[in-house]
């Protein structure tokens, strides 16, 4: 009986979790207008739409823009920050660790309120850099856990050798302490890039004119469900699985 | 490249805790010395002073004559070689090598023949475009020597350098070590708290406690007429027999022995395993073998002398001496082997 049972669980188990993604692209392949079965297709002429529109296409850009450039700041000051803290003995550097990952506690909403309403108090308009900038706040805490947490003694010796040959303080940083982290940096680049790639409340608040795909995505929602919104989303999951797969294929592999 | 090195009035605070004491040390240009002592003893702090990872609350530390204490490591005439080798594992096997010539600025080509020269020396010629995680540990410990030596140090720390060989590799090493010394010339510090290894290759050993310095000479002085007990106890075996020296004689359970003129009052009395004999020109009594066992080289055997039976004496006899347990045997000395120390071993 429990022969049966286990993988009937996990059937059971993966249907749910994929379902709707198996659905989504499934859909997103209806010939019809609409994104109910029965299925009709499989035709490819949403995707010709989607493609071909040009104010979807300028999102996808301005997320993939906002995503590598956010995720690129967030792990260099995440990096800088958790090198300082791990190698230096500082007054209250518990506190500063706390007070550098304590951001990941607060909710995106109020994360994006906040910088609107500082933006807003500033001046400056709201543009993709405050998107990318509200990115930046959400995913430096998680960058800074990742690469502090990977810091280790054997970094450290490497470091002191590199001083005693001769390097400076950035040839230690540029030659050694970088190049070693090479797997935490990458694991912490691809993950940020996945978590602003699909991020809406904070891109919502913060964007205007330019927006990024998923603000794009829910402004075409208000006008009904269309197999347009299953092409696009099929595109932004492809995207998503591509990340991972890079940092599985190329990174994480490379470890063991 | 070879300069001697000065050590003056060296004192250091780690927060309460005084881990160096009043550390004074000359050491020759060219010489091979090595920090030996247990644990905690500031052997390694000593070290790190010297390469200027750590800057002494108090004395002056002169390279060559010149005062380096304040000055940081990638500015000194000395390299480490740590313990667990450091390498970079990024790198291979020839760019680690030369990486402290990059950071002077050689071009390639005089790196890439440096490397040659280095790996060469250190018998690895060819694994230059091998990763550090492609070696053994015995590789990777020359690859570390390679890098340090070829910045041609003025003075070269190594840092327990064997401690994670195996017994039998690390004694080809600790030769080879002391060949390459002998070849490159360079001042050598090498921090150990093996004493077989202390011996097999040092000019001069600084045995070291508790943030002081307890002795200073080559192996055989230091290991035959020790300046402390501390120091005897920590090279090799040592039987200690305690004493009460009334008048230049040392009274013991073993008889009275020569005691010497230096001191008065309790002392503990010590004797090497290898100086006890059945014969010799002073007798220790009679003594009942409790155990032994065959070393190859000798018989190692636990005595419990007649005069004395809650102690217990390790003794070494020649291979061929029949000793099973509860035979009754003469035991002997020279005169020349007994040391006499004030006070007991805390």
């Amino acid at each position: 009986m429990t022969r049966y049972l286990a993988p009937l669980y996990l059937v059971i188990a993966f249907a749910f979790i994929y379902l709707p993604v198996v659905t989504l692209v499934l859909f997103s392949f209806q010939g019809s207008t609409l994104p109910v079965p029965p299925f009709d297709g499989p035709s490819l002429r949403w995707y010709r739409e989607v493609l071909g529109d040009d104010d979807t296409t300028e999102a996808l850009v301005n997320s993939l823009v906002v995503a590598i450039g956010s995720s690129a700041v967030a792990v260099t000051l995440g990096f800088l920050a958790a090198y300082g803290l791990a190698r230096h003995v500082l007054p209250g550097s518990a506190f500063m660790r706390g007070l550098l990952i304590a951001p990941l506690t607060v909710s995106y909403l109020i994360v994006g309120l906040g910088l609107l309403i500082v933006i807003t108090r500033t001046g400056a308009g709201l543009s993709l850099v405050t998107a990318g900038i509200g990115h930046v706040v959400i995913n430096l805490p998680l960058a800074f856990a990742i690469l502090y947490a990977s810091m280790g003694a054997q970094q450290e010796q490497a470091e002191r050798a590199a001083r005693d040959l001769g390097a400076n303080e950035f040839q230690v940083l540029m030659l050694v302490t970088a190049p070693m982290l090479a797997p935490a940096i990458a694991a912490a680049f691809f993950l940020s890039v996945t978590l602003s790639w699909d991020e809406f409340i904070i891109a919502f608040l913060l964007t205007r004119f330019d927006v990024t795909l998923p603000v794009e995505i829910w402004s075409m929602l208000r006008s009904g469900l269309s197999p347009r919104l299953n092409a696009i989303g099929s595109v932004v999951f492809l995207a998503s699985v591509a990340a991972v797969l890079i940092l599985e294929l190329f990174v994480l592999r490379r470890r063991q | 490249m070879t300069a001697s090195v000065t050590l003056s009035g060296i004192n250091h605070h780690f927060g309460p805790f005084h881990a160096l004491k009043d550390i004074a040390l000359e050491i020759a240009a060219g010489e091979y010395i090595t920090l030996l002592g247990p644990s905690g003893c500031g052997k390694t702090t000593l070290l790190s002073i010297l390469g200027g990872f750590v800057e002494p609350t108090e004395g002056r530390v002169q390279i060559g004559g010149q005062d380096m204490t304040r000055v940081p490591p990638a500015k000194r005439p000395t390299t480490t070689m740590f313990q667990d080798y450091a390498l970079f594992p990024h790198m291979t096997v020839a760019d680690n090598v030369t990486f402290g010539m990059r950071m002077a600025g050689a071009p390639k080509a005089a790196r890439t023949a440096k490397a040659r020269d280095m790996l060469a020396l250190v018998g690895l010629a060819d694994a230059a475009g091998k990763r550090p995680h492609a070696l053994s540990g015995g590789q990777r410990q020359r690859v570390a020597l390679a890098r340090a030596l070829a910045v041609a140090p003025d003075v070269l720390l190594l840092d327990e350098p064997l401690g994670a060989l195996d017994l039998k590799l690390r004694r080809a090493m600790q030769d080879e070590l002391k060949a390459i010394q002998r070849q490159v010339g360079t001042t050598f510090v090498h921090v150990t708290h093996d004493q077989e290894e202390a011996m097999a290759i040092a000019d001069r050993i600084v045995v070291m406690q508790a943030g002081r310095i307890e002795d200073v000479g080559p192996p055989a002085r230091i290991y035959r007429d020790p300046a402390t007990l501390f120091t005897a106890d920590f090279m090799g075996e040592m039987n200690h027999i305690p004493a009460m020296v009334v008048n230049g004689v040392a009274q013991t359970a073993l008889g009275h022995l020569p005691g010497g003129d230096h001191l008065n009052g309790p002392a503990t009395l010590c004797l090497r395993p290898e100086s006890i004999a059945i014969t010799g020109s002073l007798a220790l009594g009679r003594a009942t073998v409790r155990d032994a066992a065959f070393f190859g080289a000798h018989i190692r055997a636990h005595l419990v002398p007649d005069g004395a039976p809650d102690l217990t004496l390790v003794a070494h006899f020649p291979p061929e001496t029949d000793l099973s347990p509860g035979t009754q045997i003469d035991i002997a000395t020279q005169p020349g082997a007994l040391r006499l120390f004030a006070g007991d071993l805390a």
